[in-house]
């Protein structure tokens, strides 16, 4: 040896664990991923797979570009921005238009975590953040799944115990909404992380524990198995509580911090499912947990070994535990309170607009009355589209119209279309005794002004004013002949297919059930 | 049976085997051997001999300043060459007594002479302890006749043997507790004559069968003694942590073991107490493990203490051919010390040198990303400290909050949170200087 050359000195230890870097550490969250997007890409196909690649492809080179013209040091390699851009993908509709996965990335890398300093410096978990800002912009493509209000606590009150079994299945082996929504591939994927010492278990497990318990004291199934089983597997729970909220940058670092704050995140979402706008409970509480994390690292730490009597005086400690209480008390009052408020304000309003439309299309009647046997033909088709025939249509109510006297004088049929351009469109059909139609009338119509909007001008909906049909037929060249012919809206030929499914819907229902 | 051991700690790859192949062989050195003065924690030893004596092994050439302090003894015979300031592993200078050495090794009068076998009174031990600059072996220096004087004898309720020997690469008390178990039973037998009350318990990790099945051997119908296998992982052997393991007790920055009725002793420690009360052997020579990846045979030596780095490497072979030496480590890789350079002079502290090819520090360094509060260091620590935030509260120099609410003076400095650290912060180096900036404005 060249005893002029020194040898490397450092403070120790001199060794590392070789197999852990951060690089290690997403890969290990993109594996516990995969059953879920496998399961995603199998079921959805094609268009699910582009959604993912395009979010994780745009993930990756936004931060790419971002550290080129910031001149950061090049961190793509760290494997982030990869989990980002696949968690947000996992968490979009599978039928969403391409332009959300491409938006969201960029949102979830550019705002949320490059801007605030990059990896370890956000204070929000930056897919869980684009997937909130993508579902206040845009709303209708975020909540258009396939199979719609899978996640929505009511229909799922409804289930009996005795469905248990069935629900269970439903909710392990088919999907619930979103691309990576198979609560068994979540599951599977959850524990894998737990297995590679990705995750420890204190916050999914509180967090599972707190909502399960709030949902039932608070949820309207009780301690029923198959609604609890059923509000677990469903609504991003799992998703939330093994991916979303076990993000190490944005969530507490102790393990008493851990179990705080998976039980704030599993309040706030049972909170909000109960009383608030169902689909996305978790999403939103966890975003507001993450913001409590700073406050949750206040708490005092546990005592190290050796200080079990106690010898430093924690003041700190009433401080930080009030301000947390008193924040999220507040912050989940506040939004269950103004979700609670416009909730029955907009069943009201809705109410009233029915009244109005029943009126209208019905104008002989002097009041309208429920009808037992209609009532029960439509309890039985459940949440179930009519006939796959008319698309996505649903029956709402049928009410029977009377005139001073007593008499039936006509019938009006309140149907929901999911075929809209642009979200559902629900429609009154006001139907003689004998099943002409008298007029039809929207009490949701949400189209493109100058465009699908056109479907409530008289020009187009009288058309179905006083023909009495089996269906009508919708004519896209125009210059309709016969009386059942529709002409279509210039320009807007999937809302006027829309209406016209509906009234058909209508007249089958009436067919069936009254003529 | 499930085995005792604590929450936290680590699994690094140990390496044990490199140094277990071969036989434990005395090695003697050829060339000059060097003793600094200040090998124990206490006071620097006062040199007695002047440049030019003659000495002898065995002789006393330093003598303890004070109560805390060690006698340093000559390891070989010859020649003082000089009494000069000389590098020492760490890379600083101290004073340094450098014998030219005659390769005879003649012993001085009355050393290794085996006393009539009988019965030493406790002032007996505690002095020839004290005569023979005995201190704690497992790398810490502690002057055992300070470690061994506690105000209350009585309240000592374990004598812990510590044989866990956690840290990679080392195997010298492993082979020791094969090889002279007998010895660290008497050891540890006069050692518990000091402590009335107090129970030996030998603690070694299981990842040591043959030395737990030695010591269990000579410990078969021993009253008052055990061995107590314990899991392997690091740092197993961390007086804190072993204490809290065998006594279920839990120390706290700034107590001692005897606060929690605890002594403490490395098997080396008691073998060296062994020799010297029964055979008035002054701490002279010891085990000493030559591992690594870049020497050609690792093994483990019976080295005289002051012989230099470089000659142990070339005793284990020299370094091997196709690499290049990055690292030397007085030590293990978990808490030795890198050298600047081999020409430095084992002491009575060092068990091992480590030799690596590769500089994983360096390679750590070119992996370093941002924090990504995994938590892992946490679950690492064995004090059960928050490295992550003692991190930022270090790096901020927020020593109040270091201290205070995060127990920073706590740390032992194993270095856990740092290897396991998947963004490769530099956590240990952060704390060190923490520690050693908010010990010395305590000093103040």
């Amino acid at each position: 040896m060249n005893e002029k050359q020194l040898l490397n000195i450092s403070s120790s230890p001199h060794i590392r664990n070789r197999k852990l870097t951060t690089g290690q550490v997403m890969l290990d969250v993109v594996l516990a991923l995969m059953p879920a997007t496998v399961f995603g890409v199998v079921r959805y196909g094609l268009h699910a797979f582009l959604v993912i690649l395009l979010s994780v492809f745009t993930a990756v080179l936004a931060e790419y570009v971002f550290d080129l013209i910031a001149k950061r040091p090049n961190t793509i390699k760290d494997g982030s921005a990869v989990v980002t851009g696949l968690l947000l993908a996992l968490s979009l509709p599978p039928e969403a238009p391409l332009y959300l996965p491409v938006l969201g990335s960029l949102f979830a890398i550019l705002v949320v975590k490059s801007f605030f300093g990059g990896l370890g410096k956000n204070f929000l978990n930056p897919a869980l953040a684009a997937r909130c800002f993508l579902l206040i912009s845009f709303g209708t493509a975020m909540t258009n799944f396939s199979v719609d209000g899978v996640s929505s606590a009511t229909p799922l009150a409804a289930l009996n115990a005795g469905d248990a079994v069935n629900v269970a299945k439903i909710y392990l082996g088919t999907a619930n909404g979103v691309i990576g929504g198979s609560a068994l591939a979540l599951l599977i994927g959850g524990l894998y992380l737990w297995a590679a010492g990705g995750i420890t278990l204190e916050i999914p497990v509180s967090c599972i524990v707190a909502f399960t318990l709030f949902m039932g004291i608070f949820g309207e199934g009780g301690f029923a198995p198959a609604y609890l089983i059923a509000q677990i597997c469903g609504g991003g729970l799992l998703m939330g509580a093994f991916f979303m909220a076990t993000d190490p940058v944005t969530s507490p670092v102790t393990s008493r911090g851990h179990i705080v704050y998976g039980a704030i995140i599993g309040i706030l979402g049972g909170l909000f499912r109960v009383y608030g706008s169902s689909a996305d409970s978790f999403s939103y509480a966890i975003i507001i947990t993450n913001m409590l994390v700073p406050f949750i690292d206040k708490l005092p730490i546990p005592k190290p070994l050796g200080y079990k009597g106690g010898e430093y005086k924690e003041r700190e400690f009433p401080k930080a535990a009030i301000n947390l209480t008193v924040i999220t008390l507040v912050a989940g009052l506040l939004l269950s309170g103004v979700y609670a408020m416009t909730k029955s304000k907009i069943a009201e309003q809705e109410m009233a607009d029915s009244l109005a439309s029943y009126q209208e299309v019905c104008p002989d009647a002097e009041s309208f009355q429920y009808d037992s046997d209609l009532d029960d033909a439509i309890e039985a088709l459940g949440d179930d589209i009519y006939d796959s025939a008319f698309g996505k249509t649903y029956i709402n109510e049928a009410v029977v119209g009377y005139d001073a006297n007593g008499e039936i004088v006509g019938y009006v049929i309140s149907v929901t279309s999911g075929d809209g351009f642009d979200g559902d469109i629900t429609l009154s059909v006001g139907l003689t005794t004998d099943g002409t139609v008298v007029k039809i009338a929207f009490t949701t119509l949400n189209e493109t002004a100058g465009m699908g909007m056109r479907v409530d001008e008289d020009a187009f909906k009288g058309q179905f004013e006083g023909v009495s049909t089996d269906a009508f037929v919708l004519n896209k060249s125009g210059g309709s002949t016969e009386e059942n012919e529709i002409d279509t809206v210039s320009g807007a030929s999937t809302s006027s297919g829309a209406v016209v499914n509906a009234v058909n819907t209508a007249l089958a229902f009436f067919a069936a059930n009254i003529g | 049976m499930k085995l005792k051991t604590f929450r936290g700690g680590i699994h690094p790859e140990g390496y044990k085997e490199l140094s277990l192949g071969a036989p434990v062989r005395p090695y003697l050195p050829k060339g000059d051997l060097v003793f600094p003065v200040n090998q124990h924690i206490g006071k620097p030893a006062k040199p007695v001999v002047a440049k030019g004596d003659l000495v002898l092994a065995g002789q006393t050439i330093a003598e303890a300043d004070g109560f805390v302090s060690a006698n340093i003894v000559s390891s070989c015979s010859g020649k003082v060459k000089a009494i000069e300031e000389r590098r020492v592993a760490s890379g600083a200078k101290a004073m340094c007594i450098v014998i030219e050495n005659d390769g005879n090794y003649t012993l001085a009068e009355g050393v290794g002479k085996k006393h009539h076998a009988g019965t030493f009174s406790n002032k007996d031990i505690l002095d020839a302890i004290q005569k023979a600059g005995i201190v704690g072996m497992g790398g810490a220096g502690f002057p055992t006749h300070v470690k061994l004087s506690v105000k209350k004898p009585e309240a000592i309720d374990f004598v812990i043997a510590n044989g866990s020997e956690c840290e990679p690469y080392i195997t010298c008390d492993d082979r020791l507790m094969q090889d002279k178990s007998r010895g660290i039973l008497d050891g540890l037998r006069l050692v518990l004559q000091l402590f009335p009350d107090a129970m030996g318990v030998i603690a070694i990790e299981d990842n040591k069968p043959e030395a737990i099945k030695a010591m269990e051997a000579v410990c078969a119908g021993e009253k008052g003694v055990m061995v107590q296998p314990v899991k392997a992982k690091y740092p197993e052997g961390g007086e804190r942590n072993l204490i809290s393991v065998v006594s279920g007790r839990d120390l706290k920055f700034g107590q001692l073991p005897a606060d929690v009725g605890c002594v403490v002793c490395n098997v080396a420690t008691l073998y060296a107490i062994y020799r010297a009360t029964y055979y008035s052997e002054p701490l002279m020579k010891r085990y000493f493990t030559v591992s690594g990846d870049a020497v050609s045979a690792p093994a483990t030596f019976e080295v005289p203490i002051g012989t230099s780095f470089a000659e142990l490497v070339e005793a284990a072979g020299g370094l091997r051919p196709e690499i290049t030496l990055k690292k030397a480590l007085s030590g293990g890789p978990m808490m030795g010390i890198a050298m600047p350079s081999l020409d430095a002079p084992t002491t009575k502290a060092s068990n091992a040198m480590t030799l690596l090819a590769e500089d994983e520090v360096e390679l750590a360094q070119a992996q370093q990303t941002a924090c990504i509060r995994c938590g892992r260091c946490s679950r690492a620590c064995p004090i059960h400290l928050i490295p992550q935030m003692m991190a930022d509260a270090a790096e901020k120099k927020d020593y109040e909050q270091y201290e205070k609410r995060l127990y920073g003076l706590d740390c032992i400095a194993c270095g856990s949170c740092t290897w396991v650290c998947p963004a490769k912060r530099p956590l240990m180096q952060l704390f060190k200087q923490a520690k050693a900036e908010i010990l010395a404005a305590k000093r103040k």
